[in-house]
């Protein structure tokens, strides 16, 4: 036989279904929380690194003129360098038959697939290599075209002429590209396929692994830099480098911090779940008053009586456990999954997390036992006396007659308040009255509910700020990308040309020819630190509207001048208009002026503008450009893909080489899912909040209905009806709710600011400008209305059900 | 301010300390509470000796202080001021007011068994298990002998064939039979009872008032039992009257079952100080 205290524990487990699995799922959240996040922390932080590295990465990347494997031989045999592969990347429209629209793609075309070292392709479907004539896909690619393996792809050269390459496959590289949102995607030919694009079978990239230190950036840039001058000095100018670490994944720090960004949300979780777990247990123990004093009257000492609530809390736990940790380990490989799938690396396969299984079990197991302790130490140590009279379940009650002079404060202000209303005709309903007043019977637990569901609440509402601000961010971002076509050319045309042509097509309303500037950011000893991308835009340009955080933007006449955005202060942390920068513009090194700072995130290299005027005399390209930006009308991103299709078949039909013809708003997609991505996650995050916060809500009320019983049936007894009980107990949670909510907005502000803080500078690597919504408010007053309402109907329900007969002999 | 004492003759009290120790002795007990209207004496200097074999009445209307005297002897409450002696044996002299209330559970658990008017049987416990739980918590018996015992004492109480149902699926009679079994679970000496008849209807308070004086007479109990109910008082060996927290009345019914039998189980005690069966009112209204 189990002996019968732990008959009785067994027992109180199951006794109340509602209040177990309200403990149960309370602890569980919380476990589950920080199962996913804490799992998939370190499945992608293993993986990340270990797919990203098995890739071989490439250490620097090197745009050059073309070369051939001469130079490709004495690239190999530079000093630091273990191995090196050369590469023709080329850009061309691509679409099959089931698509009518073009789509660029960068073609990749390498020597041998067999001998393939550096950045990897690893098999999707079908064949991993492609013979002559053939093409494998970047799986990328296919979010952007319907293809298949065996499907005909049609490429379209400078000239017009249409080829077609059969796709044999489809791959993952996980290295080219890895890091940039706005990199196009890829696909993969063999050389031997170059003459039929009518391209030289020339390099143009070389991927280069450096012999040691492969992943100490310091000594990789060194290498690189030596490399550079090395090329530079034997006539092969270099456009552009790009270094990384082999064991690190360009976006690692990135995902660290959202992943750390959620680990906080979840610790917030378990804290709020919580004190919802010491609610629930202090009402227990109320419940329990009796039982806890018979025990004690038969010989039960404080010692036995504690240990049989930490077993049933420890029960509790277990049962949490065994539905959250499953569920946890299954959520944190979805969360990895996905996670990797939107950047692009494999994982290493399902498994189970030593470290978050154990995270979980110290979460499920010490938090509620840290929540029950001073609700079931104050319960352990009540005397048989107090227990069996029942004294202890009136806290904040104490009062043992009607005498005012014991009335609490707020008792008082409520009294006054309504006979103020009364005497200037104003009566509220009797049940109302009950309501407020019974909501603020049981302070400690109010102040726990509150806490909880208003924490949920501002959680909740701040993640919907931070979309906002994440989405004003990308729309400020779309000022620097104002124009609504961009139209690139093989060749430079003459601007008058090209705005002629270009304005006699309906819907165009403004022409502008812009120029780019490759460059190179240089530290203070001549090293190279980073690509700096300088756009030429006319110096009245309509186009551009930036957010100037320090200084002025570009003007007519400036001259070894450019306005750089904040992402220089990540290298010069103290740079102000005015000082000068040393960069590698043209192949020569040059100290340019920074006239002002302004916001602008970007992932690959630091945007600077300088005007066009001095670029075309820097270039030798007055009054032409590569590049053209339109401006049509309406704005909407259809006509924008309209006009882009409508302007290139123009254009090509009058003997233009056109290169790309792209609408405005499509490169900001990409920069856009991804912060959706981030967003989405957050969004289930401040759910799991809001869902723990209407447990709270739930557990309160059922647990208020339950203890007043008895007060029920009285008031039923001298004549209120099912509809008057429900009312009342309803308009209580109601009453809770609406301050929860009213204290959300105030709490909603600095949660909103901290959140798009930390966001920002995780994402951004700079603090963005935070913007408020009525969205959040609004969807959580509107949710906070139908939870309280839902919650306090269920036990309103059930307390209404109840006879007058059963609720007065209720014990 | 006993009336023991003031009733009682100096060679009979002489002859009474030498030979016996009362089980139970009350020394001036008071006990104040504190309300917001003033402090309220609940018992006023209440002196009282309890000896072994006795089923001793306290008889009082409803607020005399029973209850609460009654929680002083059985260490649930603690007095304002004044000595509980507790003497098992010749040996032993406990204070009540020493215990730490931990120590004080399990003393009691071991040396009184309680019984109350409203049962307070747990009610998602079988009967058996019940009784086995005051065995399980102090530790007395091992699993085996606390069930052995537990089915033992239900067959005292004529439950044997109901050992398995919970509380509520019994009467209330079979129910305070119940937590009397309970309330004999670890043995025991001493057992009080606050009204236990309070619920129950005449016929089966009758049968309880039989298993208490069985409990006396054959098991050398003693039974200190609080009534609001002045018609059992022939029932008791002895009975007193509490009224607004003092004693007002003492009477030995040495015509009762329950002294008789008290008489033959205590074969060392040739007489009992003699007592005047009614003592002087005091402030009794």
């Amino acid at each position: 036989m189990i002996r019968p205290r732990w008959r009785k524990v067994f027992h109180d487990l199951f006794d109340n279904k509602a209040r177990t699995l309200l403990v149960v799922f309370s602890i569980a959240v919380g476990v589950f929380s920080i199962g996913v996040i804490s799992g998939a922390y370190k499945i992608i932080q293993s993986d990340m690194s270990v797919s990203y590295a098995a890739n071989h990465p490439g250490n620097i990347e090197l745009r050059l003129a073309d070369f051939n494997a001469d130079t490709l031989a004495s690239i190999r045999n530079s000093a630091g360098i273990a191995d090196a592969e050369g590469r023709r990347v080329v850009n061309f429209r691509v679409r099959t038959a089931a698509n009518d629209k073009w789509v660029t793609l960068d073609i990749v075309a390498l020597d041998d697939f067999a001998q393939n070292r550096v950045n990897l392709l690893a098999p999707v479907e079908g064949a991993s290599i492609a013979d002559k004539n053939q093409i494998l896909l970047e799986k990328d690619v296919l979010e952007n075209i319907k293809a298949q393996v065996g499907d005909p792809l049609s490429i379209e050269l400078a000239d017009g002429t249409v080829k077609t390459l059969l796709i044999v496959g489809i791959v993952q590289d996980a290295s080219t590209g890895a890091g940039d949102f706005l990199a196009p995607s890829t696909a993969y030919i063999h050389m031997s396929s170059m003459p039929t694009l009518r391209q030289p079978q020339l390099y143009n990239r070389a991927l280069v692994l450096v012999s040691e230190g492969q992943d100490d950036l310091e000594h990789i840039r060194i290498v690189g830099a030596d490399l550079k001058s090395k090329l530079e000095k034997n006539g092969f100018p270099v456009f552009r480098t790009r270094f990384s670490e082999t064991h690190k994944h360009p976006l690692a720090d990135t995902v660290n911090a959202v992943l750390g960004i959620l680990m906080a949300l979840g610790i917030l979780i378990v804290f709020l779940s919580s004190s919802l777990i010491a609610n629930t247990l202090n009402a227990l123990l109320n419940q329990h008053m009796r039982h806890i004093g018979v025990i004690k009257l038969v010989g039960g000492d404080n010692r036995q009586v504690l240990a049989m609530y930490l077993v049933l809390i420890l029960a509790f736990s277990v049962l949490a456990l065994a539905v959250a940790v499953p569920l946890g380990g299954g959520g944190a490989y979805g969360l990895a999954t996905f996670l990797a799938g939107k950047l692009g690396f494999g994982l290493l396969g399902y498994r189970i997390v030593p470290s978050a299984l154990l995270i979980q079990f110290l979460v499920g197991i010490l938090v509620p036992l840290l929540a029950g302790l001073i609700p079931v130490i104050g319960g352990s140590r009540v005397t048989v006396l107090t227990a069996l009279s029942g004294d202890s379940a009136r806290e904040g009650d104490t009062r043992s007659t009607g005498d005012p002079a014991s009335m609490t404060r707020w008792e008082r202000v409520q009294t006054q308040a309504v006979i103020f209303l009364a005497r200037r005709g104003i009566h509220i309903p009797r049940p109302f009255v009950i309501s407020l007043r019974n909501t603020f019977r049981r302070r400690g637990r109010l102040a726990l509910t509150l806490f909880t569901l208003t924490m949920g609440g501002a959680i909740f509402i701040g993640v919907f700020n931070v979309r906002v601000t994440l989405d004003d961010y990308i729309d400020s971002i779309g000022q620097y990308f104002r124009a609504d076509v961009t139209l690139d050319f093989d060749q430079p045309y003459y601007i008058d040309e090209v705005k002629q042509f270009a304005l006699q097509v309906p819907g165009v309303s403004t022409v502008e020819g812009w120029q780019f500037a490759g460059a190179e950011l240089l530290d203070e000893q001549g090293a190279v630190i980073d690509n700096l991308n300088i756009l030429a835009p006319p110096a009245d340009s309509e186009l551009i509207k930036p957010i100037i955080s320090a200084g002025r933007f570009i003007k007519l006449g400036d001259e070894r001048k450019l306005a750089i955005s904040e992402a220089i202060l990540n290298y010069y942390p103290n740079i102000q208009p005015g000082d000068l920068l040393p960069m590698n513009i043209n192949g020569r090194v040059e100290h340019w002026e920074v006239v002002g700072l302004f916001k602008f995130v970007g992932r690959d290299g630091i945007l600077a503008y300088m005007p066009l005027d001095y670029s075309a005399q820097i270039s030798n390209m007055i009054n032409r450009s590569f590049s053209f930006r339109i401006v049509t009308n309406p704005h909407d991103r259809a006509t924008q893909d309209l006009m882009a299709e409508k302007l290139d078949r123009y254009f090509r039909d009058a003997g233009f080489k056109v290169r790309s013809s792209q609408s405005g708003l499509a490169s900001l997609d990409s920069a856009a899912e991804s912060l959706d991505t981030l967003v989405t996650f957050l969004l289930i995050m401040a759910i799991l909040t809001a869902v723990v916060g209407s447990m709270g809500l739930a557990g309160t009320m059922g647990m208020n209905v339950l203890e007043r019983t008895r007060e029920i049936g009285i008031t039923r007894a001298i004549g209120a009806d099912d509809r008057a009980v429900m009312r009342t107990v309803i308009a209580e949670g109601l009453v809770i709710g609406m301050i929860s909510f009213a204290l959300a907005i105030v709490i909603s502000v600095p949660i909103t600011y901290l959140l798009s803080w930390i966001i920002s500078v995780a994402v951004f690597e700079s603090p963005l400008a935070t913007h408020f919504t009525w969205q959040g408010y609004l969807i959580w007053l509107a949710l906070l209305l139908v939870l309280s309402t839902v919650a306090s109907i269920l036990p309103a329900r059930n307390a209404a059900r109840l006879t007058i007969r059963e609720v007065l002999a209720y014990e | 301010m006993t009336l023991l004492s003031t009733s009682t003759t100096a060679a009979s009290a002489v002859f009474f300390c030498l030979t016996m120790q009362p089980i139970i002795e009350l020394q001036n007990i008071v006990k104040t509470y504190s309300t917001p209207a003033g402090d309220f004496a609940a018992l006023r200097g209440i002196n009282l000796r309890v000896y072994k074999g006795e089923l001793l009445g306290i008889i009082g209307k409803s607020g005399a202080g029973k209850s609460t005297l009654l929680n002083m002897i059985n260490g649930v409450d603690r007095a304002t001021s004044g000595e509980i002696l507790v003497r098992l044996n010749a040996a032993t002299e406990e204070r009540v007011g020493q215990f730490e209330e931990s120590q004080l559970s399990l003393w009691r658990g071991r040396t009184m068994g309680v019984v109350y008017q409203s049962f307070q049987l747990l009610p998602m416990l079988t009967l058996v298990e019940n009784i086995v739980l005051p065995m399980d918590l102090c530790g007395l018996y091992d699993a085996r002998t606390s069930r052995e015992r537990a089915i033992e004492l239900l067959r005292l109480v004529e439950l044997e064939d109901q050992a398995q149902k919970l509380p509520s699926q019994i009467s209330g009679g079979q129910q305070q039979r119940a937590a009397i079994a309970r309330a004999l679970a670890n043995d025991p000496p001493i057992l009080v009872a606050d009204e236990p008849t309070g619920s129950l209807d005449s016929v089966t308070a009758d049968t309880i008032f039989e298993l208490f004086e069985h409990l006396v007479s054959d098991q050398s109990k003693t039974i200190v039992m609080v009534t609001h109910d002045s018609s059992l008082a022939p029932r008791f060996s002895r009975s007193l009257t509490l009224a607004d927290g003092e004693l007002v009345s003492d009477s030995e019914n040495a015509h009762s079952g329950g002294l008789r039998r008290v008489a033959s189980a205590q074969k060392k005690v040739a007489t009992k100080p003699a007592r005047p069966k009614r003592g002087t009112k005091r402030g009794a209204k």
